[in-house]
């Protein structure tokens, strides 16, 4: 038992087996009411937590809470790759949109494709509602980039607003520091000052 | 090969391995295809990224070596729109055709080029470099085709057609599509030499032919990063 427990906590990322054992140890020690509830709360969650039929993001419900609040503005979608991307742009409280999540990038090595994305459902979503743009927020790495420019050819068949997310020098960076790529993309991106 | 510092390399692909590493498929100037561990480099923000030239070093006694240090050695490339598709359909031809560790230093030397066009020009430009790529690849797999003469052993006439035949070369065809020109232009791997939009055309066909032939029944997949109606 205790070796399996073991084993399953090795599922998390960027925990090995020592880190598993003191996690165990510490469960059945120190704080078996603690394990009752991680149990009971982990059998729920992998049951019924799915994802939401409108922007795929993880979700309780059949449409998640964001997709629900009607106060949200419904013209602007925005894509990210992942459901943690979600929770990041939630947190800088800017954002007052609707999102599409893609679960990953396009990657055809691995034969990840368009259908596997969900593109097929991102463009009806881009054919249906009344979207007047979308923000294309996937990662600044060369994957994607490439899904970014996957999804502005498909978006330019439609009369929508296609907009990028800027990279550039993070706040309280300092420009010594910053890369070649990004300090390049900091100045090719640049604004006029108000 | 226990040990190897800075070495010219190009990322051609990377995915995520165990708990918080990447797998790093290089093309390098001294090892040719080469698989690396990046250990507890996924999510952390890396500047190992495709398409821009690299030194980097790495070493493991096992099979599967883990890279110890990298550094960029290029100048910033945003590569962009039909550009970044070509690189990546590129990238995926390295990937599937080449073994792991056999050196191509030539074939190198014209991907580098490749990559500096594809993310400064447009066009046929880039059509043409890639070209010259398969080209190059195709030679180095043993797949080398006589630009100069054709079947019958005459030189290639500039004024002439030509058709391919699969595997043998080029043989002398009034109805044939390849210009004597264009393989000329193909002896000569002259970057800036191009040819016209007809005759690139008929090269990119030539050559899917011939990397076909190569790929069996698995197409490359990096063609469906073409977004197309239906
Ligand atoms: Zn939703």
């Amino acid at each position: 038992m205790i070796e399996s427990l073991n084993k399953a906590f090795c599922a998390l990322p960027g925990v090995g087996s020592k880190t598993a054992q003191r996690f165990v140890y510490h469960l059945l020690e120190r704080n078996r009411d603690g394990g009752m509830e991680l149990a009971k709360a982990l059998e729920n969650a992998m049951e019924h937590v799915k994802h939401c039929s409108s922007c795929r993001t993880l979700s309780e419900k059949d449409i998640c809470n964001i997709c629900a609040n009607e106060v949200r503005d419904s013209s602007q979608l925005c894509v990210v790759e992942t459901p943690t991307d979600i929770h990041a742009i939630e947190q800088s409280g800017i954002y007052k949109g609707k999102y599409f999540v893609l679960s990953g990038y396009l990657s055809p090595i691995d034969g990840i494709g368009a259908a596997e994305l969900g593109m097929d459902d991102l463009e009806k979503k881009l054919q249906d509602k009344n979207i007047n743009e979308i923000i294309l927020a996937t990662n600044a790495t060369v994957e994607g980039e490439v899904t970014a420019h996957y999804i502005s050819n498909m978006a330019k068949q439609f009369d929508i607003q296609i907009t990028r997310i800027a990279h550039g020098i993070p706040i309280g960076g300092e420009l010594e520091y910053a890369d070649i790529n990004t300090i390049a993309h900091a100045l090719s991106g640049r604004k006029n000052y108000d | 090969m226990n040990k190897v510092d800075l070495t010219p390399a190009f990322l051609i692909h990377r995915r995520a391995f165990k708990n918080n590493s990447l797998l790093l498929d290089f093309f390098t100037y001294e090892y040719g295809k080469i698989r690396l561990v990046g250990r507890g480099l996924r999510g952390s923000k890396t500047n190992i990224q495709m398409f821009q030239h690299l030194n980097i070093s790495f070493s493991g006694k096992g099979e599967l070596k883990t890279i110890s240090n990298w550094e960029v050695d290029d100048i910033p490339r945003s590569l962009k729109g039909e550009g970044l598709i070509l690189g990546m359909y590129a990238n995926e031809l390295i990937s599937r055709l080449l073994f792991d560790q056999d050196q191509h230093i030539k074939l190198f030397k014209v991907y580098q080029q490749f990559i500096s066009r594809i993310s400064s020009l447009e066009g046929r430009f880039n059509h043409w470099s890639l070209r010259l790529f398969e080209n190059n690849l195709l030679s180095e797999l043993g797949y080398a085709l006589d630009f100069a003469n054709d079947i019958n052993g005459n030189n290639i006439n500039q004024d002439m057609n030509y058709e391919y035949q699969s595997q043998l070369g080029f043989a002398q065809s009034h109805t044939g599509k390849i210009s004597g020109k264009l393989l000329n232009q193909l002896l000569i791997e002259d970057i800036d030499n191009i040819p016209n939009l007809e005759q690139l055309k008929v090269c990119r066909d030539l050559n899917r032919q011939r990397l076909g032939f190569l790929l069996g029944n698995k197409p490359l997949k990096s063609r469906s990063l073409f977004f197309t109606r239906g």
